[in-house]
């Protein structure tokens, strides 16, 4: 069987674009690892049209519900490779493979890591990277957060439910968030100190995190004693497809595609976090545009060359 | 933010095996988790370490780490959502 249209990733893209697609009456099969993407793991939101606060999880969860109403078909796997083929594509999964007319590529980008000594051995032993994860974990306890965007203001503020003490690590003279979200992490009071124009030089603790070393000193001391340290310092983009299929990254190494979200191979379409359009603006609601447009796109193609994969089908 | 028992242990029978799964209350993680043992009928008990310290203390010393969810199989330690390990450990076949 051939698909129309397979579409890898499930986050706010891949949703979006499975919703779009159906309604084109494209046979579509989203793929993806990791339900919901990063918006599930993103705690409340609060500036989704049509919700004043949804949890991220729960706005996941009615998309992929939308999507299956409207007929899609999901399946969870981790897509490992894709081939162009003629005019089709074969999807392989670890378990499994597909063929498909059009491709969108809904794959996120990868969270950062510091990259310093020890950081891997002390992951998950008090290093983390998903607040909405483990940071309830650390109640009454000291932490950490190095980042200095939104995610993690964001996140300072979800921890300051449970935490007793929040350090804010950022190597910016000051945090650039959304000013609400600015406007509540300053309403903790002296529960949140900001570390300005600082970094995390090392990563201190056999068994478990036990502190960290600055590039500024604290009250006299370059050694931060914390329990537990949180990482918001960004995304990188996944090459491994483009890679495999020849896609053109932009100068940031994202997947370059034009206002349509077409490429430079015909008959994928990428959408979402794996591309930098909007200047690095990622939010829901640009995921799940860019889910819409790549969905769009993918119809006129198949429309136009569908056949011509189900001929190489079938030969 | 999302607001669950502390504990809540579910009516399935049909599993033998004794399952506790340590939770946070926003963790999707563990809540794939816990549809998961639903899904399979897997009868299985929450502990929430934000609010229960003896359990987050227990979790700490049977897996050695801070991330959730880890789950219990029988004193089996699972950290994260492992589906294909659950499915081996409780022998789901799936």
């Amino acid at each position: 069987m051939t698909y129309d249209l397979v579409i890898i990733g499930t986050g706010a893209a891949g949703l979006s674009a499975a919703i779009y697609a159906e309604r084109y009456k494209l046979n579509t099969l989203l793929i993806g690892e990791e339900f919901g993407g990063e918006t599930a793991t993103a705690g409340a939101i609060e500036n989704w049209p049509g919700n004043k606060i949804i949890d991220g999880y729960e706005l996941m969860a009615a998309m992929k519900e939308q999507a299956l109403a409207a007929g899609a078909e999901i399946r969870e796997g981790r897509v490992i490779r894709v081939k162009k083929k003629d005019a089709c594509f074969d999807v392989f999964t670890e378990k499994e493979s597909v063929h498909a007319k059009a491709v969108i590529l809904a794959i996120g980008a990868q969270r950062r890591h510091l990259n310093l000594p020890n950081e891997k051995e002390l992951t998950g032993k008090g290093v983390h990277y998903c607040v909405t994860c483990d940071g309830p974990v650390y109640a009454k306890k000291t932490v950490a957060m190095v980042g200095g965007g939104d995610s993690s203001v964001k996140g300072v503020n979800f921890l300051a439910e449970y935490a007793e003490k929040i350090y804010l690590i950022t190597r910016e003279k000051e945090p650039h968030a959304e000013p609400v979200n600015m406007e509540r992490m300053k309403a903790h009071g002296e529960k949140v100190e900001i570390l300005a124009e600082t970094q995390v030089k090392e990563i201190v603790g056999e068994k478990k995190l036990e502190s960290l070393v600055l590039s500024r000193s604290y009250r006299g001391e370059e050694r931060l004693a914390v329990d537990g340290l949180f990482v918001e310092i960004g995304f990188d983009p996944d090459k491994t497809f483009a890679d495999q299929l020849g896609l053109e990254l932009d100068e940031r190494g994202y997947l370059k595609a034009d206002n349509m979200m077409r490429t430079n191979v015909p008959g994928v379409f990428p959408a979402g976090d794996a591309v930098n359009h909007f200047e690095g603006f990622k939010q829901d609601i640009t995921a799940a545009a860019l889910g819409a447009v790549a969905a769009t796109s993918a119809y006129d193609y198949v429309r136009k060359n569908g056949s011509r994969c189900e001929f190489h089908a079938s030969a | 933010m999302r607001s669950e028992s502390i504990t809540d242990t579910n009516k399935f029978i049909d599993s033998m095996a004794k399952v506790t799964i340590y939770t946070t209350p926003t963790c999707v993680y563990c809540r794939a988790a816990k549809e998961f043992f639903k899904e399979n009928n897997v009868a299985y008990e929450e502990k929430n370490v934000a609010e229960d310290e003896q359990a987050r203390e227990d979790m700490i010393v049977k897996s050695e780490q801070m991330g959730v969810p880890v789950i219990d199989v029988d004193g089996t330690i699972v950290i994260g959502f492992d589906r294909q390990k659950l499915s081996e450990l409780l022998s789901l076949g799936s």
